[in-house]
């Protein structure tokens, strides 16, 4: 037996040059995209109807794309809102990826819109491997998962801009202290912030903007 | 759970190459590395790879994946080089920290994210096909 040295590449760097791609398109019409990745029910389109409401109160335009395994609940959720938006339906894939999110870039107004809020497939593993051309990565989780979210998935949380801690309204009935997981967050992402929210009632809406640069 | 597709890629980009470049003899095992930011099972790369090579030219061939240390450089002191890894107890896995063992700074990923074939091993004498 022998041994041949190939060396043909990463199977991962046409991934990593389509979220390339779509950044420049993004940034060449002026769009501020935020990748929102997170714990399945952790609040995730809630809290992107929020933060739309008030950038729209501010006079800026704003997307949404719905990303889900299956089903176009979401996706309806944003249009009714009156979001622009784009569904993507990932059928066996638990994440998205540059190539789909591009696809739905097509189907969007994006000389039309300011900010685009990119909604992942509920999830904490795979997500991370795959960057999608956004300006910032955000995860979302919520009391009601516990207060070991973190430790359970560290390696998202440590390559994640902002972490959003909802349903913060929650943690004493779930008996969850969120000072445990930011504590656990600065450990593995000392550069992350965190932010506490309360989506459903619009608490922590305007510190998680401040962080996102609004 | 994204190892089956990721499988798929590999298969697919590693058949190309092998049109355009044959082997000669069977190819045994397949050297891949594998950047420790991934979050992906190596146990279940493998079962996948087992799955998806059935019934091609590289049925029966092994994933020997070897893991890489995440590299990066600070944009703030000048610093390049291997990743902080997080060292307190009670973390049940290697973790990189994405700040600058030298002075404390975001730092930037020059390696880590790569799932990359290195390598080939073929039994000579034995056909592919």
């Amino acid at each position: 037996m022998h041994e041949i040295r190939v060396g043909f590449g990463d199977i991962l760097k046409k991934q990593l040059e389509l979220a390339g791609e779509n950044y420049e398109l993004l940034n060449g019409h002026g769009v501020r995209a935020f990748n929102v990745m997170g714990a399945i029910g952790s609040g995730k389109t809630t809290l992107i109807l929020r933060l739309a409401e008030s950038l729209r109160r501010r006079g800026l335009r704003v997307g949404a794309v719905a990303g889900d395994v299956a089903g176009d609940e979401d996706f309806r959720r944003f249009r009714e809102a009156g979001l622009p938006a784009a569904n993507i339906n990932t059928g066996d894939e638990c994440h998205l990826d540059a190539h789909r999110v591009h696809h739905a870039l097509e189907d969007l107004p994006l000389g039309e819109l300011d900010v685009l809020f990119i909604e992942n497939v509920g999830n904490l593993v795979c997500p991370a491997d795959f960057p999608l051309g956004t300006e910032m990565d955000l995860v979302v989780i919520s009391v009601t998962e516990g207060d070991d979210m973190v430790r359970k998935h560290p390696k998202i949380f440590a390559q994640t801009d902002v972490m959003v801690i909802n349903k913060v309204d929650l943690a004493e009935v779930v008996g969850v202290d969120p000072q445990r997981l930011m504590a656990d967050y600065r450990t593995v992402n000392p550069h992350g912030i965190a932010i506490l929210t309360d989506a459903k009632n619009g608490r922590g809406i305007e510190e998680l903007l401040s962080a996102l640069g609004f | 759970m994204h190892e089956y597709s990721l499988a798929l890629s590999l298969l697919e980009s590693l058949r190309t190459r092998l049109a355009e470049d044959p082997v000669r003899g069977r190819v045994k095992k397949v050297h891949l590395r594998q950047g420790e930011l991934l979050v992906l099972s190596r146990d279940a790369l493998r079962e996948a790879w087992a799955l998806v090579t059935e019934g091609t030219e590289l049925a029966g061939s092994e994933l020997v994946i070897e893991m890489v240390p995440v590299r990066v450089k600070c944009p703030a002191c000048g610093y390049g080089g291997d990743a902080k890894y997080l060292a307190a107890e009670g973390w049940h896995v290697r973790v990189p920290v994405l700040s600058c063992p030298r002075c404390g700074a975001r730092v930037d990923i020059v390696e880590g994210r790569d799932l990359a074939v290195v390598a080939l091993t073929v039994e000579e004498g034995v056909e592919t096909g």
